[in-house]
């Protein structure tokens, strides 16, 4: 039986990687029938196979076409595997990260990367999605008690909004509860410095390990 | 050598002939100068000027005067291609350059553009060959640079950004045809704008880089469109500059199989190593944008006379600058190259 877990596991792991949606989503069946623990299934199968690619992705072998189709796979497996969750029994509360891309800027795949992995790396993310005014970054970190914020943009002409952030939690004084982190194209580490951010990061593999340091988890 | 103008010696350049000095430009498109304070002094801004020939030829002849970048470029954004082949745009705002607000296709194997010559006839590109045409008769001595958003980020404009990324794996036959239309067009596009009078032809395409594609779909996608764009212009006797953004490590070994006349890079590659690597490219760049907008005049000058004295064959800024730029430190820029 624990060997036929970890043949599915594996197998789970490894179509990710593969970027195999049809056998993500046949091995999560196998798995509910087994009746092996959904998230268990989810966190040591599907996001294993994400954070194997999100290492593959660093070590230049994988680039986001690849990273983007892995996560269709995993999301072909969370799709069988979420009505099975159970929710009793008090699962851990996971850290929070209330993700956008700042007002003005509709490019989100560097976002949507960021989301990928940091979900992986077991973060729950708030994602507010494209076009998103200072206000409601802030607005939804305090009413979810996110610990972290991350703004992103590729424009030059939006990156100003992203200070904005940073003014609005100190206006409303809780400058202190939420990190705020930032990423995209234009911007850099002097750029984070400036505008009083709490970190930078030039892709969504450091943005993860960023978010790891900045929350104690590293 | 006498003084030459700035339409000889950039074209001397791409020619590999000699030239007194180096040329400093900015080709427009990705790469536009028209900062809002150029906008402020000449009364002519974003967002009227991207649609209307008049304003655009004024606002572009006053970027002309007031940056000294020397040449024309135009237009002021990426957004002209998509939406003469269904795209729908948002025009911004006097500080904010256009962006696509919907991309007409789900997918890439839903994708039927329309016809090339219709798609011509009736969207702005034929404000831009206005533009092209009165500028090129008002400043006969500047070269007049037309921008084409690139055949990967066009493609990238038409079908939402993240399936067309998916679907150059997932479904690379459809990926291949949807790119050669666009491909096709952008030629046709290019013709338009050499008829009206354009002496270079400069290609940005900022979702074809080597950090986002990686070397295989670089070469595979990239490499492959970009040169058929640039062989179609080079059949009409127009050089073209092909700029790539981000780092060029992962895919410095294409690089030299660009059909490219200057290659443009970002402020992070080393172009003294990699003109050193490939003597025979013609190096553009690389001035940083982030010193353009928050660096001080002193700062810029000093940076430009180390591009000024390093083998890079024509200064430019590294990529898109910040309309919030100031035109001073823009000023110490171009002056510190024309000196």
């Amino acid at each position: 039986m624990s060997s036929e877990r970890e043949r599915i596991l594996r197998g789970l792991s490894d179509s990710v990687v593969d970027m195999d949606e049809d056998t993500a989503a046949e091995l999560s069946n196998e798995a509910v029938a087994q009746g092996i623990d959904a998230l268990e299934v989810i966190d040591e199968g599907l996001a294993d196979g994400m954070r194997r690619a999100g290492d593959l992705f660093e070590s230049e072998e994988y680039f986001i076409p690849e990273l983007l189709v892995c996560s269709d796979a995993l999301n072909a497996g969370v799709e069988v595997l979420k009505p099975h969750i159970k929710v009793e029994g008090g699962a851990e509360k996971k850290t929070k990260v209330v993700i956008g891309v700042i007002e003005g800027d509709t490019h989100d795949i560097g976002k949507n990367l960021v989301k990928i992995l940091v979900e992986a790396g077991g973060f729950e993310i708030i994602d507010l999605g494209r076009d998103v005014p200072a206000e409601k970054f802030v607005d939804t970190a305090i009413a979810e008690q996110a610990d972290v914020i991350a703004l992103s943009t590729l424009m030059t002409t939006t990156m100003l909004g992203m200070p904005k952030v940073v003014e609005l939690l100190k206006e409303k004084g809780v400058r202190e509860k939420h990190k705020v982190i930032v990423g995209g194209g234009p911007l850099s580490q002097a750029f984070s410095d400036k505008i009083g951010a709490d970190g930078y990061s030039k892709n969504a593999s450091e943005a993860l390990k960023l978010v790891k340091t900045l929350v104690g988890r590293a | 050598m006498s003084s030459l103008s700035p339409k000889e010696r950039l074209l001397n350049t791409f020619a590999r002939k000699a030239v007194d000095r180096k040329p400093v430009i900015c080709p427009g498109g990705m790469m536009n100068a028209a900062i809002v304070e150029v906008m402020d002094n000449s009364g002519k801004a974003f967002p009227e000027a991207h649609s209307d020939a008049g304003l655009m030829t004024e606002l572009a002849l006053a970027v002309n005067i007031q940056t000294g970048f020397e040449n024309i470029g135009i237009p002021f954004c990426m957004t002209v291609e998509a939406e003469a082949l269904g795209s729908a745009v948002d025009f911004g705002t006097r500080a904010c350059e256009p962006k696509i607000a919907v991309e007409r296709y789900a997918a890439a194997a839903e994708a039927v553009l329309p016809d090339t010559k219709s798609a011509l006839e009736s969207s702005r590109s034929s404000v831009i060959a206005t533009t092209v045409e009165a500028a090129s008769r008002q400043l006969t001595d500047v070269p007049v640079i037309g921008s084409l958003t690139g055949p990967i980020s066009t493609a990238g404009s038409l079908v939402d950004p993240m399936r067309f990324l998916k679907d150059l794996r997932k479904d690379a036959a459809a990926s291949h045809a949807l790119i050669d239309k666009v491909a096709d067009f952008l030629i046709e596009y290019a013709y338009q704008l050499i008829e009206a009078g354009a002496d270079v032809i400069s290609i940005a395409d900022p979702t074809a880089t080597g950090e986002i594609l990686g070397p295989k779909m670089f070469e595979d996608f990239a490499v492959r469109y970009i040169n058929r764009v640039a062989d179609g212009i080079h059949r009409a006797n127009i050089p073209v500059i092909v700029h790539i953004c981000g780092d060029l490590k992962p895919v410095k070994s294409h690089i030299a199989h660009l059909h490219a006349d200057a290659v443009s890079a970002d402020a992070m590659v080393d172009l003294v190593a990699l003109k050193a690597e490939f003597p025979e490219l013609v190096t553009m760049g690389n001035l940083s944008t982030y010193l353009l907008e928050f660096g001080t005049p002193e700062k810029v000058a000093a940076a430009a006379e180390i591009l000024k004295r390093g083998s890079i064959d024509i200064i430019a800024p590294a990529c898109g600058l910040s309309t919030s730029s100031p035109l001073a430190n823009i000023k110490a820029f171009t002056d510190a190259i024309r000196a």
